[in-house]
């Protein structure tokens, strides 16, 4: 009896060595993940010319009220929601047509859009300003041609961002809803044409309710990866530009002086998106997924 | 149904244009001495040449595969040893670490490395030290990445019944693991650490505000070219793109090899 005691107890101390294995992992997370974001929390609350004021919401309160930081956030915003719906319309529409399509030409498809998916930042910013920059090679064809449209656009504006963003999103999204449309059956279609539906109804009744929940969670990794982008349109118009991203990085590092405790509450206003798109995603993927239990 | 294949092609014929208009283009731009016209003149590779005798090109690549590299290397080790305590001794712990590991998906490159740059940068320890903050930062932005692909590796090989088999052996568990598991995972572990790559390969933000000038990946370095000539930078650009693209080809032959091994495995 006390030898088998003794016997459980060893295994158990021998079973808490193995919180050993863990350490380096905890160690990693907390300094570089979970330390420097409640850091930044907290320094968001300071205040950056007075050191012993640790709880103000000035900072906050200067975002909200200073024009230039509401520009930013308001052009992110645009952009971000811009790029994001241009983007699910187009992955909606490509990923049906590789549905629809299975031979050879949709599996070059899907290796365009990988390869593609890792081409954003500055590589992006410089392809597109080869192509519509001021002696962008498209914009001189234009001129030959008298294409009125394409001379008059401007490529380092909120639009050219735009274009930019919507072509990042593109492989991404795609990519992702493609998985999704393998869980739609033949049958659901065979049976909507049997009672007199078209294709029209396919979609909006059975199609796309079915689909609903990998858009939104779709639309939540478009919403968040445009939100964050810094390098495409910092490599376009560098600081040039209001955008959250670029304006939290310059109160860290640059060239005017640099106010971190500003930059923690822009960060925080961000991380504030993100979380509102999440939990809202969530929400909707609860409301959207209801029908899958019963 | 003939009809709604030819819309397909149709559309993904669109698509494929689109993305690929802006990558030939500049690899045309890249070939020629001007393009002021409809049609580049004057086909060299002039520019190749003289970003290939570049010794600040060449630093560059070696310094991008070193800040690739070494901080995959030690997220790997790191979430291959936490992944061993928590599913063979602390199931319990899994849903703790998962949720830490996925953290990163949500704050990404600008507010990462903000907050590693407040918050280390002004100290004088070792975790001040320039290459020390960007490493971590690294090794977070790849942890899901990395996290994700271990495990579904851990799943498909029914790890406790092989370690269990490996002790009544006369194995120990730790030693099993690496002997055993690890090799039978590998090829979700190369997946994963590629997608690593590809990400850190990527990456502009992260190195610009936490590297000290003397530390520039590729991605800098095709930044500061395109400051000074456009057909430099095109050479450059052809080049992260030539690797770009090498990456997510052995990514997606890997891929598709370890799905026709499944099928013939679960065929027989």
């Amino acid at each position: 009896m006390g030898k088998e005691r003794s016997r459980a107890l060893t295994n158990r101390n021998s079973k808490y060595i193995y919180l050993l294995a863990l350490l380096p992992f905890l160690f990693l997370v907390v300094m570089y993940e979970l330390l420097p974001l409640i850091m930044l929390v907290v320094d968001s609350f300071g205040i950056d010319k007075k050191p012993n004021i640790h709880f103000s919401l000035e900072n906050y309160q200067k975002i909200f009220t200073t024009l230039s930081y509401k520009t930013a956030i308001l052009n992110s915003l645009r952009i971000t929601l811009t790029s994001t719906a241009v983007g699910i319309v187009i992955a909606f529409l490509g990923a049906r047509a590789a549905y629809n399509s299975r031979g050879r030409f949709r599996s070059v498809f899907m290796t365009i859009l990988n390869m593609t998916s890792n081409f954003a930042g500055v590589p992006l910013a410089f392809a597109y300003m080869i192509l519509l920059g001021n002696a962008g090679v498209v914009r001189q064809i234009a001129n030959v041609y008298g294409v009125e449209f394409i001379q008059n656009f401007d490529l380092y504006s909120r639009s050219g961002l735009t274009l930019m963003y919507i072509y990042f999103q593109i492989p991404l999204s795609t990519l992702l809803l493609i998985p999704a449309f393998n869980g739609i059956r033949t049958e659901w279609n065979e049976a909507n044409m049997l009672l007199g539906g078209n294709s029209l109804h396919f979609w909006g009744k059975i199609g796309i309710p079915v689909l609903l929940p990998s858009i939104f969670s779709t639309l939540s990794v478009l919403f968040a990866n445009a939100l964050c982008a810094y390098a495409t349109a910092y490599a376009l118009l560098m600081n040039n530009f209001s955008l959250l991203p670029i304006n939290i990085s310059a109160q860290f590092v640059g060239d005017i002086r640099t106010k971190p405790k500003l930059g923690a509450a822009l960060s925080v206003v961000m991380m504030v998106i993100m979380c509102i798109v999440i939990l809202l995603n969530n929400y909707i993927t609860k409301k959207t997924t209801k029908w899958e239990k019963r | 149904m003939k009809r709604t294949k030819i819309y397909a092609n149709i559309v993904m014929t669109i698509v494929i244009v689109w993305l690929l208009i802006p990558l030939i283009a500049t690899i045309i731009y890249s070939l020629f001495e001007t393009w002021t016209g409809i049609v580049p003149q004057g086909f060299t590779l002039d520019a190749y040449k003289s970003i290939f005798t570049n010794g600040a090109f060449l630093t560059s690549m070696y310094q991008t595969l070193l800040v690739c590299v070494v901080p995959i290397l030690i997220t790997i080790l790191v979430v291959l040893l936490a992944l061993f305590a928590v599913t063979v001794y602390f199931p319990r712990l899994e849903k703790y670490v998962q949720i830490l590991c996925m953290i990163p998906y949500t704050i990404q490159g600008v507010i990462l490395s903000v907050s590693i740059l407040s918050l280390y940068a002004r100290g004088t320890s070792i975790f001040s030290g320039r290459m020390v903050m960007l490493f971590g930062a690294y090794c977070i932005i790849i942890l899901p990445h990395i996290f994700n692909g271990i495990r579904n590796g851990m799943r498909a090989v029914n790890m406790n019944m092989l370690l269990e088999a490996a002790e009544m052996l006369g194995e120990s568990k730790l030693k099993a693991f690496f002997k055993i598991i690890v090799p039978n995972i590998l090829t979700g572990i190369t997946v994963s650490s590629l997608l690593g790559v590809g990400l850190l390969f990527g990456d502009y933000v992260i190195i610009r505000n936490l590297s000290s000038s003397n530390v520039n990946n590729m991605q800098q370095f095709l930044y500061q070219s395109m400051k000074r000539s456009s057909t430099e930078a095109s050479a450059v650009f052809v080049v992260i793109m030539l690797i770009t693209f090498a990456i997510t080809a052995v990514v997606l032959t890997l891929q598709s090899r370890s799905t026709l091994e499944k099928i013939r495995n679960e065929r027989n």
